[in-house]
């Protein structure tokens, strides 16, 4: 092989390494001990799950109330209005479906429909078949399939609890979601930080 | 025995659902009401009420209920308040709007927005009556025994957008408003209704400050 060859190799090599995508750097790769995860969060379907939300987007603030509701086994329904009560959307949400049931025309642009409806998936999907799992001192993490991406749900080894999602490509995280849970089954503060935009969506429990 | 206890039950119900009929006004009723409003809302230079805000969509098992206080100095000095179950704030002054969300601060331009003049226009107006723009709404005038209703339909192609319909409770005895249901196209619905109302008691502009 000629030099040059070489070179380009070791540089590829190590570019290649460089990008990979970091969530799981220093963590122990092990056998799954589970093959799928549910996730116990928005679960009851008896609960309205009404949250105040803060975004920020590239330096503006909005306020609202975020409500998610779970209508069955598979379905949700979500919404967002003002604090003055005027809806700005409302979704239906399934593991693997979404409907726009009613968007504010002012925000019914594909880039901004996008995000929400990849936003408000992720922090809704109920089922995850698991992958590969990783642990540390800390933390236990299953990495599951989510199309062309992934996802790395942590796990507090304290607590057992979820207390973080990772959304990421190959190379790059995508969006973030921490979880503050008040008990197993409730969380009563969520941020989903967007890492390729300037968005950045907090949820505080109201009821 | 059974068929008379039905039958009272059945003349009760009737009998409440009666009273809480919604009856139209004559144009003669109407005049009257309109001028006792007009009046009423021209001597109120301020006025102070807590409210209670329910908001209402069709798939949630109970209303979201927000409380708060609402302070107004005419001319147009508006403070919305909510402080429960969170912290949140809006002045409408001199043509702008001042957020203060839990301490975070934010402005904006009415002036920029002719939607923001219109919700303002619609939020003094639902305050203090002073609503009865027949270019801006298509107006109806309903009476039950213990309040004026007024139903208003926006004619405005960007505020159909929001607003269905909105219908304003008047207190009889006051001739001011008392609960506002503001329905959207979807026919979800908002309600708010205002308790403790002080009038035109001393209030300093600094509560206008957010």
């Amino acid at each position: 092989m000629r030099r040059s060859q070489i070179l380009f190799l070791i540089i590829s090599s190590f570019l290649l390494a460089s990008c990979a995508v970091k969530t799981v750097n220093g963590f122990e790769q092990k056998e799954p001990v589970v093959k799928s995860y549910t996730v116990p969060y928005f679960s009851d379907t008896k609960t309205d799950y009404i949250y105040k939300a803060h975004i920020s987007i590239y330096g503006k603030d909005f306020g609202g109330i975020f409500i998610a509701k779970k209508m069955n086994d598979t379905l949700y329904r979500t919404a967002f209005t003002t604090e003055f009560g005027n809806k700005l959307f409302d979704f239906e949400i399934t593991d693997n479906s979404f409907k726009v049931n009613y968007i504010l025309e002012e925000l019914d642009r594909k880039i901004i429909v996008n995000t929400l409806k990849r936003d408000f998936m992720l922090l809704l999907k109920r089922n995850y078949e698991v992958e590969q799992e990783y642990v540390n001192t800390e933390s236990t993490v299953y990495k599951c399939a989510a199309g062309k991406r992934s996802n790395y749900l942590f796990f507090d080894k304290a607590t057992g609890r979820l207390s973080k999602l990772v959304n990421a490509t190959k190379q790059k995280e995508k969006i973030l979601i921490s979880y503050t849970a008040e008990s197993d089954i409730l969380a009563s503060k969520i941020v989903i930080d967007h890492k390729s935009i300037n968005l950045k969506i907090e949820l505080n429990y109201l009821q | 025995m059974k068929n008379s206890v039905f039958y009272v039950f059945f003349l009760l119900v009737t009998a409440l659902t009666a009273t809480a009929q919604e009856q139209k006004m004559s144009a003669a009723e109407i005049t009257s009401f309109k001028n006792a409003v007009n009046a009423t809302a021209k001597n109120t230079k301020t006025l102070t009420t807590d409210f209670v805000q329910y908001k209402h969509m069709d798939f949630l098992s109970k209303d979201i209920e927000t409380s708060g206080k609402m302070s107004f100095k005419s001319p147009g000095m508006l403070l919305w308040q909510y402080t429960k179950p969170y912290q949140y704030s809006v002045v409408f002054k001199n043509n702008k709007i001042a957020i203060n969300d839990a301490g975070k601060k934010s402005a904006m331009d009415m002036g920029s927005s002719k939607m923001f003049n219109k919700l303002n226009k619609l939020i003094v107006g639902s305050v203090n009556g002073d609503m009865f723009d027949e270019n801006e709404f298509t107006i109806s005038f309903f009476k039950t025994p213990d309040y004026n209703i007024t139903k208003l339909m926006p004619k405005d192609a960007t505020l159909k957008k929001y607003i269905k319909q909105m219908e304003l409770y008047f207190d009889k005895k006051g001739n001011m408003v008392s609960q506002v249901k503001m329905t959207e196209p979807s026919n979800d619905y908002t309600t708010i209704v205002f308790k403790n109302k002080v009038t035109n008691a001393q209030i300093a502009d600094s509560v206008f400050n957010n």
